[in-house]
């Protein structure tokens, strides 16, 4: 049922070309160069170390590798971390 | 941001540190009940600092019960903290008002009068008659009436032709420029005589009051008299004395000397414009600069333009700037002498 629903957002949304992350509540991760990520739409921080941040989201948790990494900013639908990032990785 | 800083100085923040071993839970029910954090920074393995808002720190006690976390504060930060130090230092802000207030009190008195292009009437004359009116040194500068001070000045002194009264930061500035007193008039009830400014030959004498002396074709002198105000009555033996009055015209010689350079330099317009633009509102303009003036010798033009008229004077004043060009022009030393020859004969002739 619910995946249905899943599938008709993704349908509606691909025909009337609006924005997936708004119609399905997807993450949208913005990298500026290696030094900034900004992620909307997160579903609350899961492990935060300067090494390691762990995020979720609706399409799995977001884990952020780098090093001297803080949190800049934290809202309820965003979070900017701050510091050298070297990978980005969903994992379900 | 800058201005999310500013703001946040303003309202001012407190660092904290937080220790437990749930911070992520800590840091999610903070973001739930929409706390605004901000510079989390992990120090070690159960410790973490953030910045949070005055306002923000009160709301997260509730957070520390639930989690089980301890929360200190690091330092205190911006405005309202600073004011509370202030007020534990109360002379240190009095003095601060006083000094302020002192500055603005200083600046809005005249210390200095200058008085500019006076040279019949002396600067003390000047001073001791505004003096009358209550501006000397010392008062408030916002009290002085310009206009007034101009209007009494050349009432009361004749020599003054033009006043300008300015005041300039601190200084009032008289700005004269003085002219010879008009010649005094002769009323028409005492009695004179009419006589020669020029040498001359009489042409025409019509005597209107009094009794004519020279006649058509005479040769006069200066300072010869011409129309007499000392009448004879023949009913009496006494003269009467009269208040001359008539029209006389006498051929007489005027000459002037002109002195022409044989090289002169003229200029002339050349015809290429520049436009510049500028937005005045009241006596203020900015200048919309569409770069540098091309032109080395300019005249400036303006025109104004009103967007709206109303109490608010703001107007577009568009610069026309005229280049000039300079040019060399030599006469013909031969030319000029006539020409000055010309001139002489029109002369005479008049």
């Amino acid at each position: 049922m619910k995946d249905n629903m899943e599938k008709f957002k993704y349908n509606i949304s691909d025909i009337l070309e609006l924005p997936k992350d708004i119609m399905m509540d997807l993450p949208k991760i913005t990298l500026i160069g290696s030094i900034q990520v900004l992620i909307s739409n997160h579903k609350g921080i899961i492990e935060y170390t300067k090494e390691v941040i762990r995020v979720n989201s609706n399409s799995g948790v977001i884990k952020v590798v780098g090093k001297d990494m803080y949190i800049k900013i934290i809202l309820v639908e965003e979070i900017i971390i701050v510091g050298n990032i070297e990978k980005i990785e969903f994992l379900n | 941001m800058l201005v999310i800083k500013i703001w946040n100085y303003f309202q001012g923040y407190v660092i904290i540190r937080i220790e437990g071993l749930t911070l992520e839970k800590f840091l999610n029910l903070a973001v739930t009940k929409d706390i605004y954090l901000w510079d989390i920074n992990r120090i070690g393995y159960t410790t973490i600092e953030a910045k949070v808002r005055t306002n923000g720190f009160k709301l997260l006690k509730e957070i520390v019960k639930n989690v089980g976390c301890r929360v200190n504060i690091v330092e205190k930060k911006g405005f309202p903290f600073l004011l509370n130090k202030l007020k534990s230092r109360k002379m240190f802000a009095i003095g601060f008002v006083i000094f302020i207030g002192l500055i603005f009190f200083l600046t809005s008195l005249i210390w200095n009068i200058e008085v500019l292009g006076n040279d019949k009437v002396s600067s003390e004359n000047i001073l001791s008659l505004m003096d009358e009116i209550d501006v000397k040194e010392g008062i408030i500068k916002y009290r002085i009436d310009t206009s007034l001070v101009k209007n009494m000045l050349l009432d009361k002194v004749d020599y003054f032709s033009f006043v300008n009264v300015e005041i300039k930061g601190t200084k009032l500035i008289v700005e004269v420029k003085e002219r010879d007193l008009p010649p005094e008039i002769v009323t028409k009830d005492t009695p004179c005589n009419i006589v020669a400014k020029k040498k001359g030959v009489i042409e025409k004498i019509i005597a209107r009051n009094g009794k004519s002396v020279v006649e058509k074709g005479d040769i006069v002198r200066k300072g010869q008299l011409l129309i007499t105000g000392i009448t004879a009555d023949e009913m009496l033996d006494k003269n009467i004395l009269v208040h001359s009055d008539g029209e006389v015209l006498a051929i007489t010689r005027y000459s002037e000397i002109v002195e022409e350079p044989i090289e002169k330099m003229l200029k002339k317009e050349t015809g290429n414009v520049y436009t510049t633009r500028e937005l005045k509102i009241g006596d203020k303009g900015i200048s919309i600069v569409e770069g540098e003036i091309p032109f080395e010798n300019y005249i400036e033009e303006e025109k104004a333009k009103k967007i709206k008229d109303g109490e608010k004077k703001t107007s577009e004043v568009k610069e026309k700037i005229l280049e000039q060009q300079e040019e060399n022009k030599t006469k013909k030393v031969s030319s000029n002498q006539e020409e000055n020859k010309v001139k002489q004969i029109k002369e005479r002739n008049t």
